[in-house]
């Protein structure tokens, strides 16, 4: 097993700094220096990680440091972190540091969502490029255990095996490796989805919008919170980053799905991004939601919409098999709204997978461990392989070759889908 | 008399929180029955045929439903999951956390005199319906408890805490030394739900330093020299085994399967005090829990030195500290001499809880006995997965209902 003792995490005060430390100075044992613009922040950051985790014993392992430490850190650390501001120019200029003072057999890595994994390697020395590869966490680390390894095209590929056994058994992560493809996979099966979901919304924005489709597409159907809603959580400023690189870097059979709508653009120029500064598609205090049509807030409507509840019925006592073949047998506009969305997922979230990381199956993974949303494949065993075929040819009108391509075989998913399913709206 | 085999069973995902997922018990039974049924080959069909000839029964363990689900008389429960349980004999069996150990025991002895051929065992929690001060009032049920635990705030952390107490008087321990035992057996705990696909702290953090970071934000003190760290679960689950007779096993041509070598079931004083007091010379603290383990010994006509790997009832590390010496792994007073030596370490020679216990596991107070169970099934039948022990032929529980006042015992090997 690798021997990870000390690293250096650069932007250790954003979010995702602070629980990429928590995470290696806990499970790792390693010491970790956190590097943010003030001594302050990298204080601050350190009560942050040990709460995060739940612990105050890591704080030993935790060290303040400043940018004018940065080349000392670098220099004593067998793993460099960057987890700063998802700007090239700036990633760029940390890591021409960083190529400068890492340990020749250190390694170094960036988190982002958004950047090239390859772009990046350019900063790097030939001996080092060897040594420098992506590493999505997400958020946050402690809960959400999803990893994404990402080799740049001349990273050593024994190391990329070493740092997934790393992170799996000593990080306790579930890592898949997957292509320098905009969006990686995670982000781009997920933010598909959501960004799919609100163009439904704008689409069917005389009948509620927003928290119409977020109803429709609800608990029910295998997550945690509502996917519009999450936008709103995650921010729709981040939401957009997201998108916009996908599209501007991707070109698939779903690609229309990717450009945010209009109503959101507007949104995010207002400024209303989200729960962070409590407006967005949701206005958190007063519990009101954005109406696309009437380009206001208004209350949180509760949609009368039978099937809904009876599938909530039929998974309180645990009936899943038969809720979902009620959602398959109705026939009203919601229901149908909702087994498109479903199948679509499912056959994109394969087809994907397939193109970017290392088996189709990673998708379970990814979506299970990164957004705790019900496993592709886990939802495809519960609707049945026939219905999905049914629904992408006739309602979605996808590729028969696709089709082909994702449901004619024998893959089974290693998880279930029970825990999945809310028994809630 | 013939033998009571175990065909198998089923545990939940202790990691869910079913009030959370909108779900209650319905669900929670007819996820673990199925998968036990799917686990054992066993088919409604077969239910429905068995029940025909009056040969099949269930067995339920609950600890407290009627608090924390407002639901009493739980025996008929699963005609809810299934018309095969129609007409099926099914009552519900309590004795605080060794409820399911109780249900167990009345299954085997219906099974032993020849009544049924076939009993499904369940225990089951669901402790997330409320807040964890409400919660540990529930419990306090499980102690005398006007005496013990009205208007105590989590009253059996300070019980458990009381034993440590008592530990240190008894034995003359050096407090500090004895502190740094009990947090080596949370780590231990911790480290080996790692391996457990189903327990509920897989993905948490806890290493040894932090165990004995006492008093701190992250680990308070919560009954007397007992902190957070040093204590189980709160948790949601249910576990299944099913249990069949000789003459089920040969007719059914079934292969392999392991038997209930033994059992032990002992009460003690309820009041803690009591508990202390009653005999103050014996050379264990609580000779009940040492007699009840002496008891499954000799029914099976095996040793400690038979045993190849135990299951505990660490609902604190104090009461796992106490089944170390109440198994026969050490002399009484000397417990710490195998936590120090790595005896009970997963790798040890006599590993304790490769389960994770209840601290690690998860402890859904009605569920425990019956999952410590499938866990000694898993391990003689080499299906414990990452959390094997290896060449394990005979396996030991000890399952103690409130302060240690019921203790349960059982052997499982082949």
């Amino acid at each position: 097993m690798m021997d990870i003792k000390t690293i250096t995490v650069i932007g250790a005060n954003g979010t995702l700094g602070v629980g990429v430390s928590a995470i290696f100075a806990s499970f790792g044992n390693a010491k970790v220096y956190m590097v943010s613009r003030t001594l302050e922040k990298s204080n601050k950051a350190i009560n942050k990680a040990a709460k995060s985790v739940k612990a105050n014993s890591i704080m030993e392992n935790l060290i303040a440091k400043d940018y004018d430490d940065i080349e000392e850190c670098v220099s004593k650390s067998d793993l460099v972190i960057e987890t700063v501001v998802e700007d090239l120019k700036v990633k760029e200029g940390i890591h021409s540091i960083i190529d400068k003072y890492i340990k020749p057999n250190a390694i170094a890595s960036t988190v982002t969502s958004g950047i090239s994994i390859n772009k990046l390697s350019e900063c790097y020395s030939e001996e080092n490029k060897k040594k420098f590869i992506g590493i999505h966490f997400f958020n946050p680390p402690y809960s959400m255990t999803l990893c994404e390894l990402i080799p740049a095209k001349c990273t050593n590929k024994e190391l990329v095996k070493e740092i997934k056994e790393y992170l799996e058994n000593v990080l306790i992560r579930k890592v898949v490796i997957v292509k320098d493809k905009a969006g990686f996979l995670a982000n781009r099966i997920g933010f598909q989805f959501i960004n799919q979901v609100m163009q439904y919304a704008e689409k069917y924005k005389e009948q509620g919008g927003v928290d119409y489709i977020d109803t429709i597409i609800g608990l029910f159907t295998g997550r945690n919170m509502k996917p519009i809603y999450t936008s709103d959580f995650v921010g729709l400023d981040v939401h957009k980053a997201i998108v916009d690189n996908i599209y501007e870097h991707t070109n698939d059979y779903m690609h229309e799905t990717f450009k945010l709508p209009q109503y959101v653009e507007e949104l995010i120029e207002q400024g209303k991004i989200g729960m962070k500064v409590d407006e967005g598609l949701y206005k958190y205090s007063g519990r009101l939601v954005y109406d696309i049509k009437d380009k206001s807030y208004r209350e949180i409507k509760n949609y009368d919409i039978p099937f809904i509840d009876k599938v909530i019925e039929k998974y309180k006592i645990g009936d899943y098999q038969e809720g979902i073949n009620i959602i398959m047998k109705n026939t009203s506009l919601e229901a149908k709204i909702c087994k498109e969305l479903l199948v679509s997922y499912i056959v994109y979230a394969i087809k994907i997978s397939g193109e970017i990381a290392k088996e189709t199956t990673d998708a379970d993974i990814a979506m299970a461990e990164g957004f705790n949303w019900i496993p592709p494949y886990a939802l495809m065993t519960l609707i049945g392989k026939d219905k999905c075929k049914e629904i992408a040819k006739t309602n979605l009108g996808i590729d028969t070759k696709y089709i082909k391509e994702v449901f004619d075989n024998n893959i089974k998913s290693k998880y279930g889908y029970e825990k999945f399913l809310k028994a809630k709206r | 008399m013939g033998k009571v085999y175990i065909l198998g069973g089923a545990q939940t995902d202790f990691e869910r929180n079913w009030t959370k997922e909108g779900k209650g018990v319905i669900a929670l039974l007819k996820e673990v029955v199925i998968s036990a049924m799917e686990n054992t080959n066993l088919t409604f069909k077969e239910i429905k045929r068995l029940n025909k000839k009056n040969k099949i029964a269930v067995y339920m363990g609950n600890f407290c439903a009627e608090y924390y689900i407002q639901q009493g008389h739980l025996g008929p429960l699963l005609t809810e999951v299934d018309e095969a349980f129609y007409g099926v004999p099914s009552a519900r069996y309590e004795a605080a956390c060794a409820s399911s150990s109780v249900a167990i025991d009345s299954a085997a002895t219906k099974i032993r005199a020849g009544d049924y051929d076939l009993t499904l065992v369940i225990g089951w929690e669901l402790m997330k319906t409320v807040d964890s001060k409400l919660c540990g009032d529930y419990l306090g049920r499980a102690a005398v408890y006007e005496k013990e635990a009205k208007d105590i705030e989590f009253p059996f952390p300070k019980l458990f805490g009381k034993l440590a107490d008592e530990y240190v008087k008894k034995y003359n321990l050096d407090e500090k030394h004895y502190k740094k035992c009990l947090a080596k057996i949370s780590y231990i705990n911790y480290s080996n739900a790692k391996r457990n696909p189903n327990a509920q702290t897989r993905k948490w953090f806890m290493d040894e330093r932090q165990a004995n970071y006492r008093g701190e934000e992250t680990n308070e003190e919560i009954g007397n020299m007992l902190c957070v760290s040093d204590c189980s679960q709160v948790t949601d689950g249910a576990a299944v085994v099913i249990l069949a007779s000789e003459e089920y096993i040969n007719e059914n041509n079934i292969k392999n399967k392991p038997y209930i070598k033994g059992f032990g079931h002992r009460v003690a004083p309820y009041l803690f005090d009591k508990k202390i007091e009653e005999d103050r010379e014996n050379e264990y603290i609580l000779p009940w829990t040492r007699q009840a383990i002496v008891d499954a010994y000799n029914r099976a006509n095996l040793t400690v030195d038979d045993i190849d790997v135990f299951e505990t009832h660490d609902c604190f590390t104090s009461s796992e500290y106490m089944a170390i010496s109440a198994f026969g792994i050490t002399k009484p007073g000397k417990e710490y001499e195998a936590i120090e030596n790595g005896t009970i370490d997963f790798n040890g020679s006599k590993p304790i809880n490769p389960s994770g216990g209840l601290i690690g596991c998860g402890h859904p107070v009605g569920a425990s006995g019956v999952r410590m169970f499938l866990d000694l099934y898993k391990q003689v039948t080499n299906t414990a997965g990452k959390y094997q022990i290896r060449n394990a032929k005979n396996a030991m529980m000890l399952n103690i209902g409130g302060s240690a006042t019921t203790n349960y015992s059982f052997i499982v090997g082949r």
